[in-house]
């Protein structure tokens, strides 16, 4: 069988290596720390502020600020994108109405897609992109990639308003 | 010719973190009293070349007492009321508020702060209430700027024009040295085609550094390139206090904006402007302030943030319990009504094991009106099998039908759940002199219940129990679910809907095998039983009347009985949908569709199972003309006489027999009864 997942290890491994590269773009990643005794402790978080604008009305914007988590689920053993979005006022944007504001995800099936499922670290509701179309991108990756979980995120990101850099892909 | 510059305000952006910090430092610090305290906010290094303007944002980190340092974020200082009240809120003289705070500021000025600390020319004011309960917070603010400060334009250019490109990557290299309370405001001058950027105390403690040099007074500019952010005017009139000299003469300003151009970070979206500077004799007359943000419909007034659906914990478990149910909608059933279950009343008579497995997965179907109804309390040997009780509830003797209640909203706070401890009146079961009046009470509260809800599950652990309030919910022709439950057997069952003069319902066209029955011809619990309820206790042997049942049958019947009421709840027709049973043996294909199924399938009219051999049919039966519950006989006479009626029958059951015109047993034939499915005799004193 063909191996489409990746270590916790190789996990860390990866994301210490992206968060050197947005730290030197000064592309705002931040590397979070759980204190608790348990393997899966570390991930990445950006905020990032969107113009949001419904495809169906552009007279329909806002402003949203997105908290994008990138991190490692255990039971899929594989990278996971997660996030929330917020208003100017702080309240939150919900999945349907990000739906509306989400042309890239209109072609896809959305609701199997993008959905909401617990953070495999904070274990609390977050929006993700669910790992099990994870790896079918992973699996051509992990045999050509120096950093498969950067190569992966570059095909995700652009679904999600996630604006990636280039320079990150020099070191794939 | 000059005109006068136009200027863009920041725009305000709340993190959700910031309003929970500021509930928990309400709640745990400054409790009842006014918060005045210094905040920190921030905005970005680098232009967002997707907004219309630079955004001013707070978070939680915005109340530590250092400003939590990120190489991309510009501190600002913020001064931070949160009133007690609305009214204060409200009443508070924003103007005077302005006006004392931009005073204060100008003190920052004069007492050298500014000099050492240039990044203090970036503050703001919220002013904020914060209605915890509600989880919503007003709040209003300010980037305040002295309004007697107004500046001309006299010419602008690209930076490129007076700065080659190695001058702009020296900039940005002797830039990226700063320290980040110098970022935002300094002084650039060109020595010799040398960048050179001089703080502010170096700039203004010195005569000898602009002597006899053109400096650019440089600014981090928080707006698009294609403008000048407003903080422009607390820059200027910060210069003109240290150099009035300047004052009505023409300076060169410097607007940095730092883009990504590509990988790199550039600074060539940066604006030289000339500029001609007010003739204010000093900032001391500057004693009036704006820049109040205007609000989200362009006014001039506060926000509010309703941070219910991002902070109360109740309201996120409901919208994530909801979106599951929409993922189903969306998914598999785009035809599903979910306001309609939200909406729908169950009345739960018994909480038992029965009454707890049903309003367990009544609450996953996004039901959220439930009552129970039952006489009993938890006891040491409950909870084991009924799914909502504790032992802790078993020790204080609990009413089940509070503890019931209370346990779902321990589950699920959103739930609107109710409980009512009574016995349930029962035929043959004569009612004594003392008890009359509560009887009385118990028979109201039971119709007043039955008909403020939507379903009526009949739980109940005795036959005689489900009489009268099948007797009622025909009557107001309600959708009631019964179920039974034998050693290792189970019946789940609908009612079917009385209708005092049935129409003859149009002919359905049944595929091969099958039959229908109208929804409104099928039977009740009682059309195949054709003795009256009586006094059970009195009739049967002990070992009889408290039978057990394997632990999971009433798991799986109690998980019938819901999804079959959801199943009905569903169909077009309501508790009119008719039921399809099979009527000769060996049909192959089950094609649902042919069977005028609900969205969520086939409705059908019972469901019995056996554990024994882990085999279920859905067998149909029609309504018994002479039923002692459903039938027109009864049903008119409790309209007519009511209570007098009940209590007849309370005495003596056998009047019941009587009212509905039982024949004697050697007057029915065989041909009355439909039932097609096996014959079990269901035990009602199984332990539940
Ligand atoms: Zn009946």
């Amino acid at each position: 069988m063909e191996n489409s997942t990746i270590s916790i290890q190789d996990f860390h491994k990866y994301i210490n290596a992206f968060l050197t590269i947005s730290n030197d773009l000064l592309d705002e990643w931040k590397l979070n720390t759980i204190d608790q005794n348990i393997e899966n402790n570390k991930f990445l978080t950006k905020k990032q502020v969107v113009l949001l604008r419904n495809p169906a009305d552009p007279d329909l914007q806002i402003i949203a600020t997105f908290e994008y988590h990138l991190v490692y689920n255990i039971s899929y053993a594989v990278p996971v994108l997660c996030f929330n979005i917020w208003r100017q006022d702080g309240s939150r944007i919900t999945l349907e109405e990000y739906w509306n504001y989400n042309k890239n995800l209109h072609d896809y099936n959305m609701h199997d897609t993008l959905t909401q499922m617990d953070h495999p670290v904070l274990n609390k509701p977050i929006f993700t992109l669910h790992p099990c179309k994870t790896y079918e991108i992973l699996k051509e990756f992990l045999k050509t990639s120096k950093n498969p979980v950067i190569s992966w995120l570059s095909v995700v990101s652009q679904f999600v308003h996630l604006d990636l850099l280039e320079e990150y892909l020099k070191s794939c | 010719m000059s005109i006068p510059l136009s200027y863009v305000p920041l725009n305000s952006s709340v993190n959700p973190s910031f309003w929970s910090k500021l509930s928990e430092l309400k709640i745990d610090v400054y409790k009842s009293n006014e918060i005045d305290v210094v905040i920190w906010g921030y905005s970005r290094l680098i232009e967002n070349a997707n907004l219309p303007t630079s955004l001013l944002e707070v978070d939680s980190t915005s109340f530590n007492k250092e400003f939590s340092d990120q190489e991309t974020y510009i501190p600002f200082y913020g001064k931070f009321i949160n009133t007690n009240t609305i009214e204060k809120f409200k009443s508070c003289d924003k103007q005077l508020l302005i006006n004392n705070e931009g005073m204060k500021f100008v003190e920052r000025f004069k007492n050298g702060d500014v000099l050492k600390n240039p990044s203090l020319l970036n503050w703001f004011i919220l002013l904020t209430f914060a209605d915890i309960k509600k989880y919503h917070y007003y709040y209003w603010f300010a980037f305040p700027v002295p309004q007697s400060v107004t500046i001309e334009k006299v010419s602008s250019c690209n930076i490129s024009e007076e700065f080659s490109d190695e001058m702009m990557i020296d900039f940005y290299n002797e830039f990226k040295k700063l320290n980040s309370i110098q970022t935002s405001y300094f002084v650039t001058l060109k020595i010799n085609n040398l960048v050179y950027l001089s703080s502010l105390y170096e700039t203004f403690s010195d005569e000898s550094v602009l002597k006899d040099r053109e400096p650019y007074f440089t600014f981090l500019n928080l707006s698009p390139s294609s403008n000048v952010g407003s903080q422009l005017r607390t820059f200027v009139a910060f210069i003109l206090h240290h150099r009035p000299i300047l004052e009505g003469t023409k300076a060169k300003f410097l607007a940095l904006n730092l883009s990504r151009d590509k990988t790199n970070i550039s600074l060539k979206k940066s604006t030289i402007y000339t500029l001609k500077l007010p003739e204010v004799s000093s900032i001391d007359m500057s004693t009036t302030w704006v820049g109040w943000e205007k609000n989200e419909r362009d006014n001039m007034g506060p926000r509010l943030a309703n941070m219910k659906n991002t902070l109360d914990p109740a309201v996120m478990a409901e919208i994530s319990n909801d979106l599951n149910l929409k993922l189903m909608k969306w998914n598999l059933l785009p035809n599903i009504d979910l306001q309609k279950i939200k909406a729908t009343k169950c009345l739960l008579l018994g909480a038992g094991t029965l009454g707890c497995s049903v309003a367990r997965t009544l609450l996953g179907w996004g039901i959220r009106n439930i009552t129970f109804v039952d006489n009993a309390v938890v006891s040491s040997s409950n909870p084991v099998r009924q799914s909502l009780f504790t032992f802790q509830d078993a020790l204080k003797s609990k009413p089940k039908a509070q503890a019931a209640a209370d346990s779902l909203k321990l589950i699920c706070p959103g739930v609107n759940s109710n409980g009512y401890q009574f016995t349930i009146p029962m035929p043959g079961h004569p009612v004594g002199e003392s008890l009359l009046m509560q009887t009385m009470e118990e028979i109201d509260k039971l119709t007043e219940l039955i008909q403020n809800n939507d379903i009526i599950f009949l739980l109940l652990d005795s036959r005689e129990g489900r009489w009268l309030p099948t007797l009622i919910a025909a009557s107001k022709q309600k959708m009631v679910i019964n179920a039974a439950l034998g050693f290792d057997s189970y019946l789940v069952m609908r009612h079917g809907v009385y209708e005092p003069k049935i129409q003859e319902p149009k002919a359905m066209t049944c595929p091969a095998g099958f039959k229908s029955v109208d929804g409104r011809k099928l039977g009740c619990y009682f059309c195949t039983d054709i003795v009256a309820p009586g006094n059970s206790m009195k009739d049967r042997p002990l070992d009889q009347q408290c039978t057990v049942t394997r632990p999971g049958v009433s798991q799986i019947a109690g998980a019938l009985a819901a999804e079959l009421s959801l199943s009905l709840l569903m169909h077009e027709e309501q508790i009119a949908a008719p039921a399809f049973y099979v009527s000769k043996q060996n049909v192959n294909d089950l094609e649902i569709d042919k069977l005028n199924p609900s969205i969520l399938g086939l409705v059908p009219h019972s469901i019995r199972g056996f554990i024994s051999s882990y085999e279920q049919f859905s067998p149909a039966t029609e309504k018994f003309t002479n039923c002692v519950a459903c039938s027109d006989f009864v049903v008119r006479q409790y309209r007519d006489f009511g209570k007098k009626f009940l209590f007849e029958v309370f005495n003596n059951s056998k009047h019941l027999e009587e009212v509905a015109k039982v024949p004697k047993f050697d007057d029915l034939s065989e041909s009355d009864i439909y039932e097609t499915g096996v014959d079990e005799e269901f035990s009602d004193w199984a332990i539940q």
